[in-house]
C-alpha cells in the first residue's frame, strides 16, 4: 500500500510542537527537526495545516528557524480538509501524493475520509518518519535537495505576476534598463553565437564569419558599425541580447542586420533596440532610414516590427530575396514606457 | 439584442484571447477596446504574430504580411474592423 509523499502537512499544537500555542510556551523536540530537515533533503516538501492563530504560530516557527522548511501554511479556523486540498491546488500536486499528521484521532479521521489517498500518521510516529518507505525515495538527487526552493521561487514569481493591476504594471515594476553600444572586440563570441543561435527575432537569417565582423570591428572610421544591446532588470543581468549591423551612407541609415535572443521575447525590447538606434541615427544628422529584410519562414515577427514602427515597404527597391523597408527620421517612434535607456 | 450581441462578437473573442494570454491573471479581467496594444506592453512583435495565428485560424482568414500595420493591429478594435474587411474579401 505504501508509495512515495510528495508532501507531507504538518498539524501543530501537541504535534510538531508539545504543547499549545495560544495558552503559553511550546517546546519543538529534536526528532521533529530532524525529520523535517530530512524530508526536505529528500526532496518531499512539508506544510501546515492547523488551527491557530497564523502570526504567534509563524513566530515559534521563526524562532526555531523552521519558518523556512514550509510552503503555503495554512494556519486558520478552516476544516483541515479544506486546507490540504488549498495546499494540494496551490502547488500543483496530485492530493493523493500527500500525508498528514496530527495528534488528534478525529483530524486524522476527518481527513482521510474527505481526502481519498492520503496516508494519515499519528503524531507519535514522528521519529519514524525518515524510515518510512513512504518518505524514502530510491534515490535522492541533487535537484531533489532542492525541490523546495524550486517551489518557492515559482510560488513567488506567480505571487508577484497576480499583484499587478495590469501588463505595463508589471513590465514598469521590473525596472529594465537598455544599453545600446558600439561593439568591442570582446563581444565578438557572443555575437557570433547570437548570429547563429536566434531564428525569430532575426531580420533576415543571414550567418555573418566571425572573421567579417573582426575585420568591421577593426575598421573603426568605416561606413559599417557593429551595434550590442545589453539588458538588465531588478532580477539581474542578461548581458548582450541584441545585436545590429548598419552601414552610415548619409543621408541614409542602412539597417542590414538586426537580431535579438529569444529570451527576451514578450517585452518590447525589440522595439526599444529598434527606437534607440534610430534616435542615434537621428541625433548624428542622418535623415532617412532604410531596413533590410528576408523571409526566412521564422521570422515574421521581424516584418511586423518594421511595419508597426511606421516602416514602409518599397517594392521598387527590393529585390525577389531581400526586402526593403524604409522611413524618414523625422518623427520617431515611441520607446516602450517600461524600458530605460542607459 | 442579438444583434447587438453579433456585432460585438468579434471584439469578445479578441478580448478573450488577449485576456487568456496576454493579461496578469487577477479577479478583475478587463481591456479596453480602443487601448493601444502595444503602448500597454500588452503584445509586442512576438505576441502580434501568435495572435494573428490566432485570428486566421479562428476567422478563417489569412493576414498577408502587407498588412503588418499599426492602422490594422492597435487596438481590438481596428482588429475587428479589419477582420471584418477580409471575412468581405473572402466572402
Amino acid at each position: 500500500m505504501s508509495m512515495l509523499r510528495k508532501c507531507l502537512v504538518w498539524d501543530l499544537d501537541n504535534t510538531l510542537w508539545d504543547g499549545i500555542c495560544l495558552e503559553g510556551n511550546v517546546l519543538v523536540r529534536p526528532e521533529v527537526v530532524n525529520a523535517i530537515r530530512e524530508l526536505d533533503k529528500r526532496g518531499i516538501l512539508n506544510s501546515i495545516a492547523s488551527r491557530g492563530d497564523e502570526e504567534t504560530a509563524m513566530k515559534v516557527l521563526q524562532e526555531n528557524a523552521l519558518d523556512r522548511y514550509f510552503l503555503v501554511p495554512k494556519i486558520n479556523w478552516l476544516p483541515k480538509s479544506q486546507n490540504i486540498s488549498a495546499i494540494a491546488r496551490e502547488l500543483d500536486i496530485d492530493l493523493g501524493a500527500f500525508a498528514y499528521i496530527d495528534d488528534e484521532e478525529f483530524e486524522r479521521e476527518q481527513v482521510a475520509f474527505m481526502v481519498p489517498g492520503i496516508l494519515t500518521l499519528e503524531a507519535s510516529q514522528v521519529q519514524n518518519l525518515p524510515f518510512l518507505s513512504d518518505f524514502t525515495p530510491a534515490e535522492v538527487t541533487k535537484e531533489a535537495s532542492e525541490r523546495r526552493i524550486l517551489y518557492q521561487t515559482e510560488l513567488n514569481r506567480k505571487r508577484e505576476k497576480q499583484s499587478f493591476a495590469s501588463r505595463k504594471d508589471f513590465l514598469l515594476s521590473c525596472r529594465m534598463k537598455l544599453k545600446v553600444r558600439p561593439a568591442e572586440e570582446q563581444d565578438i563570441p557572443r555575437l557570433c553565437e547570437l548570429i547563429t543561435r536566434t531564428h525569430q527575432l532575426n531580420t533576415t537569417g543571414l550567418i555573418f564569419a566571425r572573421d567579417y565582423i573582426t575585420e568591421i570591428l577593426a575598421q573603426k572610421t568605416g561606413s559599417t558599425k557593429v551595434m550590442v544591446a545589453e539588458l538588465e532588470d531588478k532580477y539581474g543581468s542578461y548581458g548582450i541580447i541584441g545585436t545590429a549591423i548598419a552601414e552610415e551612407i548619409p543621408p541614409e541609415w542602412i539597417l542590414k542586420y538586426l537580431a535579438l535572443s529569444c529570451r527576451v521575447m514578450g517585452r518590447g525590447i525589440e522595439r526599444a533596440f529598434l527606437c534607440a538606434m534610430l534616435m542615434k541615427a537621428s541625433d548624428a544628422g542622418l535623415l532617412r532610414t532604410i531596413a533590410e529584410y528576408r523571409d526566412t519562414g521564422k521570422n515574421r515577427m521581424m516584418r511586423a516590427l518594421y511595419q508597426m514602427t511606421g516602416f514602409k515597404y518599397d517594392e521598387s527597391q527590393s529585390d525577389g530575396e531581400i526586402l526593403q523597408f524604409v522611413k524618414s527620421l523625422d518623427g520617431l517612434p515611441e520607446i516602450p514606457a517600461w524600458v530605460k535607456l542607459v | 439584442m442579438s444583434m447587438e450581441k453579433s456585432v460585438n462578437r468579434i471584439e469578445e473573442k479578441l478580448a478573450a484571447y488577449i485576456v487568456e494570454n496576454c493579461l496578469p491573471k487577477n479577479n478583475s479581467q478587463f481591456i479596453e477596446y480602443d487601448k493601444n496594444l502595444f503602448d500597454a506592453g500588452i503584445v509586442d512583435s512576438a505576441g502580434l504574430v501568435s495572435f494573428i495565428c490566432y485570428i486566421e485560424v479562428e476567422f478563417n482568414i489569412s493576414v498577408p504580411d502587407m498588412d503588418l500595420l499599426p492602422e490594422n493591429f492597435a487596438s481590438i478594435k481596428t482588429i475587428a474592423h479589419y477582420i471584418r474587411k477580409q471575412q468581405k474579401v473572402a466572402g
